[in-house]
């Protein structure tokens, strides 16, 4: 038979909706917070995350019991790239994200532990997605280079060159927030 | 090791990628290097900083769409037997937090059965109870404080019942509108997870068994016992649910 109809992801059943709570369902903060960070904008944090769950649920009779978080990850990211050339959205600009990152991701808490942690998040926010995607991964994440890489679909190698670049920009971007030029980050 | 060498392993360093070898050889190089010790230092407090920022949760309303979708899927795909109770049990523990909220109100006589949008009246509620930050007015585990807390603020006394003992502690209760009456709703909590119920003085006489259904995604629950209405509405399954109702019922005989 020719144009042979590619076979379709077969729905979700009540098998896989049990065994994807199990599995994907313990890794839903990490998938709001990551798209937290990749968006900057809680509202839109939320439509990714969903939307990336959905689709999670949809291919996760292809998932083969790797990790499962690097995994929901990949596609967190995916959906959020997705969005953003749907939308033809750019970043926002900067002034915008920085009203909103000097809230920090829990305004209570950044209040009560003074301006570091406002000057950190803000700093991390006006990085590149480039650099912020990866230190969010590797700090917060606390993912290996090999699962850095999985998500990001990088070499190894270029893991870890482009976290080095990331750090610097970030050592970078705070130095200039604290206008501590040429002094150590440590003493902050 | 040459600068260049030492520089370039500084990441890896850092994020404990080099091999024990290579660790050796760098922690050996560092001393004759102060400009990559400075780097180590700076990309050790960055990592510091960035660990230290709050960990971000998932709002409980992207949560409870997601839980919906779920049993949206097992109720279509079904019906087959759930699973057993321990089973249950390991998946919810690792699983998302769940709300149980169970609203006690008098609606009077206008309220006869239930009118339309009876049920998505209930769901709001329990909405308003699984996405707010304040989920309760009055939060405590102990009844003697969450029923005299109704007074004044509905013109009945809703009974209270904590039911810790059976697995759904008592959290607290709020006051919500149903059918354009105040109500007064319970909030109970079932291992990670919330149920909202609410309840009001029933106008028919006698017990009714609890009848506990899935609708749109959620488990709804309705029976009267007692001289009270009650209907509770939840992300539970179905079982919890049939127990959630049996605990109250239980409770509330052994009070009198």
């Amino acid at each position: 038979m020719p144009d042979a109809p590619i076979p379709e992801a077969p729905p979700p059943d009540a098998v896989t909706a049990e065994r994807f709570r199990a599995v994907v369902m313990p890794h839903l903060d990490a998938a709001y917070g990551f798209a937290r960070y990749l968006t900057r904008d809680p509202v839109q944090a939320q439509d990714v995350a969903q939307e990336a769950m959905l689709r999670a649920l949809r291919y996760f009779y292809a998932f083969r019991g790797e990790e499962a978080r690097p995994w929901l990850l990949r596609i967190v990211r995916n959906t959020w790239s997705d969005f953003r050339s749907r939308k033809g959205a750019n970043d926002q600009p900067l002034d915008v994200v920085e009203d909103r990152a000097a809230d920090g991701p829990d305004p209570e808490q950044s209040a009560l532990d003074g301006d570091r942690r406002r000057h950190v998040v803000a700093a991390l926010a006006a990085l590149p997605s480039e650099a912020r995607e990866i230190l969010v991964l590797r700090e917060i994440e606390d993912f290996s280079y090999k699962h850095i890489a999985s998500v990001l679909d990088l070499p190894v190698g270029t893991v870890m060159s482009r976290l080095a670049r990331a750090r610097e920009k970030l050592a970078a971007e705070l130095r200039g927030r604290l206008g501590r030029r040429g002094h150590g980050l440590s003493d902050m | 090791m040459d600068c260049p060498t030492c520089e370039a392993m500084i990441d890896a360093y850092v994020d404990g990628e080099l091999s024990a070898t290579e660790s050796a050889a760098f922690e050996a190089a560092l001393p004759g290097c102060p400009d990559c010790r400075r780097r180590l230092e700076d990309a050790r407090a960055m990592s510091g900083f960035l660990r230290d920022l709050p960990a971000e949760r998932a709002p409980d309303l992207l949560r409870a769409k997601i839980e919906r979708e779920l049993r949206a899927i097992s109720s279509a795909s079904k019906p087959q037997a759930r699973p057993v109770l321990g089973q249950n049990m390991r998946w919810m523990a690792m699983a998302a937090s769940l709300v149980l909220a169970v609203s006690i109100g008098w609606v009077g006589g206008t309220f006869t059965g239930r009118p339309g949008g009876g049920d998505d009246e209930l769901v709001s509620t329990y909405l308003r109870v699984a996405s707010s930050d304040h989920p309760v007015d009055v939060a405590s585990t102990d009844r003697h404080t969450v029923k005299p807390w109704f007074a004044g603020r509905i013109d009945y006394s809703p009974p209270v019942r904590d039911l810790t003992s059976s697995g759904f502690p008592l959290e607290g209760g709020r006051l919500d509108v149903v059918a354009g009456r105040k109500v007064s709703v319970l909030v109970y909590r079932h291992n990670q997870h919330r149920v909202a119920l609410s309840l009001w003085p029933a106008t028919a006489s006698g017990n009714t068994p609890p009848k506990v259904v899935e609708r749109n995604g959620f488990v709804m629950a309705e029976w009267r016992h007692d001289g009270f209405e009650m209907h509770a509405v939840s992300d539970l399954g179905v079982s919890e649910m049939a127990s959630f109702a049996a605990a109250l019922d239980r409770a509330t005989g052994e009070d009198r």
